[in-house]
């Protein structure tokens, strides 16, 4: 069980919190988080690490208040105890050399810890950061700390901002538009390119087979065996 | 030494406790067993098999409602021959009880798969006549006496493994369902399956199954559960096991003292992967409050 350190509001229809006992967790890996013992909503919600902090032992999460669950969470205050299982899935590779990341309003998230690991693993290494929002951008400053440049679209097209010919390793998450998009522009300049979907789960373990994608080598559960995933397995799956 | 209060034998298997993994939520335990102490539990019903196997339903597969989760992954799963070589002796591996669902899409498929399966080193064979989620079969075996009766007793003619049928609460009438299934010849039954439920997405104006219709699951559906399960246990003489949104000790005890002999819990697993342990120390804890030397002495007390 973890305790809430910290759940505010930090954008318009967007939280951040951080809690402390959950088990550390990797760039692109999620948790189930669940109000415990809550029977409505029955099932915890997958929500992406935003920060894991080794020093503070604290994990942090951006989500949006949309529906049932994350409602009840936005009303969650520092001090109380919340289910985090996990981490589950598999994470962002962090291939060595120049990335290139490219994030679409809460999918976001889970790329902020992606930068840091990027960074902490080559501290010379350029790292150019592309960020879409719809209407109001949030946590670009958490972004600058660790990128060589962070770039901002608002009510844009964030992909048409991204030069995918530049030899980098590519990382995206984000809206299916956005993921199609970038899966586009990656092919036609053939780059190498991973993406974080995202697919209505239950279990979050890979038991249920209720978030399973087909992909060129077959079914993945894209809890399980993603969330993160070459492109070109899951492009028809966009 | 005193036995374990919450050991029982279910046809003829030694079960430690009465908890089982319900088919279709633990897969063949490889991913909780990560997770929690898959060794504790009674028994595991590993995912629902077909004969060669299927790749389950395209489109949104799940979908919660309140208190519940409606289903429609189209049994998912590597068939029945994958099974045997490396799901059965991995799920032997474990220490539970091992069950194999069997479901099908037609009477030959039923039998050729239960043939197969008569290679497998599993303690039970829980037969489908209840998958809502398949066009062909499934459900459909499930749903009259007649047809229950029918592939029950071809499959139990062909099967060398006790046989449990799994019916479906969509049945009109249930108790009519199990004496049936009784009378040709299954060990047990277990119930129940997945209400036939529906989810509409009022933004698109769709239906969110491409099935339309998909399987109700979890404590919303519990009380209907529980009737059910009474209901059958008083037309039946062959062990019932219990299922459908049980959550807690105390609703594992509410499906045995309207008459099930061992119960099996699903759609929570998803929730708490620690609802079984939790339940099966919160069974050991009533014994003891209650001085019982057995658990199966309030079974079916109501």
């Amino acid at each position: 069980m973890a305790v809430i350190k910290r759940n505010e509001r930090v954008a318009e229809g967007v939280f951040c919190m951080s809690v402390c006992g959950a088990s550390a967790g990797r760039a692109g890996q999620f948790y189930m988080l669940r109000v415990p013992g809550a029977l409505d909503p029955l099932l915890g919600r997958p929500i992406s690490v935003f920060e894991s902090n080794a020093e503070t032992g604290e994990t942090t999460f951006l989500y949006q208040p949309v529906g049932r669950g994350t409602t009840q969470f936005a009303a969650l205050l520092p001090g109380q105890a919340i289910e985090a299982q996990g981490p589950y899935g598999n994470g962002f590779p962090l291939e060595p050399g120049r990335a290139v990341v490219i994030g679409g309003g809460i999918g976001t998230a889970p790329l902020h810890q992606l930068v840091k690991e990027l960074r902490e693993t080559d501290p010379a290494r350029r790292i150019d950061v592309f960020l879409g929002f719809r209407e109001e951008a949030y946590c670009v400053s958490e972004f600058e700390r660790y990128a060589t440049s962070v770039s901002v679209n608002v009510r844009g097209i964030v992909t048409n901002d991204v030069d995918f010919t530049l030899g980098a390793t590519y990382y995206a998450c984000g809206p299916a538009p956005m993921l199609r998009a970038a899966a586009g522009q990656a092919e036609a300049a053939n780059a190498r390119l991973y993406v974080s979907l995202e697919k209505r789960m239950a279990c979050g373990v890979g038991a249920c087979l209720g978030c399973t994608c087909q992909t060129a080598g077959g079914g993945k559960r894209v809890c399980k065996d993603g969330p993160v995933f070459d492109y070109r397995e899951v492009q028809h799956a966009l | 030494m005193r036995s374990d209060p919450l050991s029982l034998t279910l046809c003829g298997v030694a079960l430690k406790n009465p908890v089982i993994a319900a088919s279709g939520t633990f897969g063949f335990g490889r991913e909780y067993a990560k997770i929690m102490d898959v060794s504790r539990l009674g028994g595991i019903c590993g995912k629902g098999l077909t004969l060669g196997g299927s790749a389950g339903n395209a489109g949104e597969r799940v979908y919660e409602t309140p208190s519940g989760l409606l289903n429609s992954i189209g049994l998912e799963n590597p068939g029945v021959k994958r099974f045997i070589e490396t799901e059965a002796p991995y799920l032997r591996s474990l220490g539970p009880a091992v069950i194999a669902n069997l479901g099908g899409h037609s009477e030959e498929d039923y039998l050729e798969g239960a043939r197969l399966l008569n290679e497998a080193e599993i303690d039970l064979l829980e037969l489908n006549i209840s998958c809502p989620n398949v066009k062909a079969g499934g459900m459909a075996f499930g749903l009259l006496p007649a047809t229950a009766a029918d592939i029950t007793k071809k499959v139990k003619a062909v099967s060398r493994h006790p046989l449990m049928v799994k019916l479906s609460p969509n049945a009109a009438d249930i108790a009519a369902v199990a004496r049936a299934c009784e009378e040709a010849g299954a060990d047990a039954i277990s119930l129940v399956n997945t209400f036939l439920g529906m989810a509409v997405d009022v933004k698109r104006k769709k239906a969110v199954f491409n099935n339309v219709y998909a399987g109700l699951s979890g404590p919303a559906i519990q009380p209907v559960a529980l009737r059910m399960v009474h209901q059958a246990a008083h037309a039946v003489k062959i062990p019932v096991v219990g299922l459908g949104g049980i959550a807690t000790a105390e609703d594992a005890l509410k499906f045995l003292m309207a008459g099930a002999r061992a119960v099996q819990v699903g759609t929570m697993t998803f929730a708490n992967p620690n609802a079984m342990p939790e339940i099966i120390d919160g069974l050991s804890a009533y014994c003891e409050e209650e001085g019982l030397s057995n658990l199966q002495e309030i079974c079916g007390i109501l």
